[in-house]
């Protein structure tokens, strides 16, 4: 297609939008050329998500017109602004999970695909054109969390879109898949498609978008070519103040042993036996499906596994269940927050005291002045931006709703503390912030296992970094000394190292 | 296929199947009992009498499928025969009947309104409607039952056709119909996409409001045409009949795999969930077990076949 490089595909004027105690878009204006990756970002709770869900017509705008190749729309429901070629991948999976892959792609759309096999036809060949192996005849409860992303992916490509919104796609995508997801995005484009590509990762938004926006508060404060801004200027801009560093200097007070683990066996691990120090942050780095949540899911005793044995400072210790876990000095940040982290219609501070009840009951009865303290203690520790604590979780932004279960485990200071990607969907200040809760949880004789698809966000947190490959611990590294080349090359299984 | 594929798809069967067990027990259990289950008369007798059940789990299938569930079935089927045998009066049988079951659609669309576009609670919504329609078939009737002068009427109920029972085939008829719209059409697909996740159907640009009423309406059209049958196989209408229907029927289902929390289940299921319960009333009468270790028995058999399938859903989930 002929792309003339001024033409407005998206043009939002003056659009505002309130939720009860809450002014989540004042005024915004922004103008989306075709044929371009317009980036957006902002802090949690800036209204990103909010902006997008009245494009597709999920919320319905208070005032201000938005104008979509050429016509000015109303959008009502999800349905017409799919219609009209606008297609959305929300930052919340979207999926069926009692569905099958190909049925999710083409929801609703049984009739057009002319019945179960042609659906699973197409969704084949939609799949394959993105490079992901998934059988399309499998549920959808059965996929790992970025297999659902790719398969959102391939549900916003199955429209025969003009304008593609991307809400944090990358949150949970490994590097191969973020390498596919560029190569989407850079065809899309070349076809004159226009996608708006919303994330957290600085390092996306400069490495494939064109034009950027920061918005803050509800409000659009800058719109600029990507090459006009420079890192320091962007966080400044999305923060309101200035981030030195995105990463507190490396805690280094590690001691003695605080937990062995010896020979964990599932049918997906193999004797896998691992020491964990005072004082440390231990990374596990893999490829999705090497077994990490398998790992730090079993010494938890989310899931059922039998046979290892755990010591927990020389004493052996049975983990048979979370419970256990917790009273043990677990704490656990699991990676699905909407699955296996909150309660979505309870209030932020009963999500946040959850963990920590017997600390604000007595003989059973609960004393809600003392809930009340630990939500907003954390509330305020953790900066999360909500309206009140007895706001329902559902009503928080992404990133803040990531920032209550933090605060749930922060509460119970927990001696060993499993991070399953603590800072999936967390903005660049608040996430120095829980490094440096973090640094702190350490700093006081604790001990964190963190993983993370964020590749520096391991390097410069850990003072060790296992690499595990198809469920067996190929290398150990210090990060400090090792090359980044040398760590990969172990976690994708192709040299064994040890540093 | 080969022999492990053939051994892995059965275990998929038997560990997703709990009533189809349940019913291999009896059918294997029967085998070693001196009695004429094995009969051609006494199996075809036995679907006779599923059959109205069968009709009625069809439509509450996809209520529950979408996600709701419709306990208003015994009130529709009780109102529709009364109905359908007072019309035969004044008018000609065919237009009787259908008015019967128009009035079932009616039902279900005020449901369907109540429930899905008023966004209130299936269970109860529907627990009440029941209760009202069954007010008014005592008012309708006084309580006493009302014999129907039309002997046409009573052969659709009582008939056969080659020496299959009328209401077998009508209930064929019914099942081919309501499997078809669940797996081979749009409706169908969407009332699962519904059941599976609401919202994310809302999102996926499904007209939601419209498709799960639809739902109620099938559901209480299929209800009502089960009163008109029934009433006819009987050939008396009486506000009596009901009382139990609606909860064997929402539990037939559930047994049978259709989930409550919805998206999952289907047609087959739900037919197999019932025939559970037919075939176990069926052999209780041969082996003369007396009617109160009947109900404890049924009792039974719904809490054991629930618990086996929670517990293996238990232990895959485990596994994985
Ligand atoms: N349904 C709702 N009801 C009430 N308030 C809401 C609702 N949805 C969003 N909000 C509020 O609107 C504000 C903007 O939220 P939004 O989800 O758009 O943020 P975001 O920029 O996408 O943040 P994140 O980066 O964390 O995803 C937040 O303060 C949030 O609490
Ligand atoms: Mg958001």
């Amino acid at each position: 297609m002929k792309t003339e490089g001024s033409e407005v595909i998206l043009s939002i004027n003056n659009v505002s939008k309130s939720f009860p105690g809450v002014k989540a878009l004042d005024e915004v204006s922004i103008d989306v050329q075709r044929g371009t990756v317009h980036g957006i970002v902002g802090e949690n709770g800036a209204g990103k998500s909010t902006l997008m869900k009245i494009l597709s017509g999920v919320y319905q705008k208070d005032s201000g017109t938005v104008v979509f190749d050429g016509k000015q729309i109303e959008h009502t429901t999800p349905y017409q602004s799919m219609q009209s070629g606008l297609a959305i991948i929300y930052q919340e999976l979207n999926l069926v999970n009692t569905m099958s892959v190909g049925e999710n792609i083409f929801l609703g759309r049984f009739r057009e695909m002319k019945g179960m096999k042609g659906t699973h036809a197409k969704a084949r060949e939609l799949l394959d054109s993105i490079a992901c192996k998934v059988s399309t005849t499998k549920l959808v409860s059965e996929l790992s969390v970025s297999e659902k992303q790719m398969v959102e992916i391939a549900k916003a490509l199955s429209f025969k879109s003009k304008l593609i919104i991307m809400d944090e796609p990358s949150s949970s995508l490994t590097s191969e898949e973020m390498c596919q997801l560029v190569k989407i995005i850079n065809q899309l484009k070349e076809q004159g498609i226009s996608i708006i590509y919303i994330s957290h990762k600085l390092d996306e938004i400069f490495e494939f978008c064109d034009i950027v926006s920061v918005m803050r508060d509800g409000h659009v404060i800058d719109t600029k070519e990507k090459s006009a801004f420079t890192r320091q200027e962007l966080i400044t801009k999305m923060v309101g103040r200035t981030i030195e560093n995105e990463y507190p200097p490396r805690p280094l007070c590690v001691g003695d042993t605080l937990m062995e683990v010896h020979s964990i066996n599932t049918h997906k691990l193999h004797d896998l036996s691992f020491t964990l120090n005072k004082g440390e942050i231990l990374g596990l780095m893999g490829l999705v499906g090497a077994g990490r949540t398998e790992i730090v899911r079993a010494l938890f005793g989310a899931d059922k596994v039998r046979g290892h044995r755990v010591l927990i400072e020389g004493k052996p210790t049975v983990i048979r269940n979370p419970k256990d876990a917790k009273d043990a000095g677990f704490g656990f940040i699991p990676e699905d927050r909407k699955l296996q982290g909150l309660i979505l219609p309870f209030s932020v501070e009963s999500n946040i005291s959850m963990a920590s009840i017997r600390k604000f009951s007595r003989l059973g009865f609960l004393r809600k002045s003392l809930e009340k303290d630990i939500g907003a203690r954390q509330v305020k520790a953790l900066a999360v931006k909500t309206p009140s604590t007895k706001t329902a979780v559902r009503n928080l932004s992404g990133g803040n709703q990531q920032k209550c279960i933090v605060g749930r485990w922060m509460e119970t200071s927990p001696r060993i503390f499993i991070m399953d990607e603590p800072t999936k969907g967390i903005d660049v200040g608040a996430k120095y912030e829980i490094y440096n809760l973090m640094k702190h949880i350490v700093e006081h004789g604790g001990a964190i296992i963190l993983i993370s698809s964020e590749l520096p966000e391991v390097l410069n947190m850990s003072n060790r970094v296992l690499t595990i490959f198809e469920g067996r611990i190929t290398g150990e590294f210090d990060p400090q000394k090792a090359s980044v080349n040398e760590i990969m090359g172990a976690a994708l299984g192709i040299v064994e190292g040890c540093v | 296929m080969n022999g492990k594929a053939i051994g892995s798809s059965l275990y998929a069967i038997v560990t997703k199947q709990k009533a189809f067990i349940a019913i291999l027990v009896m059918l294997i259990g029967m085998l070693f009992s001196h009695t004429n289950f094995y009969s051609a008369y006494n199996l075809l007798d036995m679907l006779n009498s599923t059959s109205i059940l069968l009709i009625l789990a069809f439509g509450v299938t996809m209520t529950v499928v979408a996600g709701g569930c419709d306990l208003s079935i015994g009130g529709i089927l009780v109102v529709s025969g009364i109905i359908a045998i007072k019309l035969l009066d004044v008018m000609p049988m065919g237009l009787a009947i259908l008015i019967a079951v128009l009035f079932g659609a009616v039902v279900g669309f005020v449901n369907g309104f109540l429930v899905v576009h008023q966004r209130t609670e299936p269970f109860i919504i529907t627990l009440g409607m029941g209760l009202l329609l069954t007010g008014v078939a005592q008012q309708l009737t006084d309580a006493h039952p009302v014999p129907a002068k039309n002997p046409a009427f009573m052969m659709i109920g009582n008939g056969d056709i080659l020496g299959v029972p009328n209401l077998v085939l009508i209930m064929a008829v019914c099942f081919g119909l309501c499997f078809w719209l669940m797996r081979y059409t749009q409706f169908g697909r969407n009332l699962y996409a519904i059941g599976g996740d609401y919202e994310v159907a809302l999102y996926s640009g499904i007209n939601v409001v419209r498709t799960k009423w639809i739902a109620f309406v099938l559901c209480g059209t299929s209800a009502a045409l089960a009163g008109v049958l029934l009433s006819s196989k009987l050939n008396t209408g009486s506000s009596i009949y009901g009382e139990m229907t609606a909860l064997v029927v929402n539990c037939g289902v559930v047994v049978g795999g259709t989930s409550f929390a919805g998206g999952i289940g289907g047609i087959p299921q739900s037919a197999l969930g019932l025939l559970v319960f037919g075939m176990l009333d069926n052999v209780m009468n041969m082996l003369c077990i007396t009617s109160y270790y009947q109900v404890m028995l049924k009792g039974i058999v719904i809490v054991a076949i629930i618990w086996l399938d929670c517990f293996t859903q238990k232990r895959k989930r485990e596994f994985v």
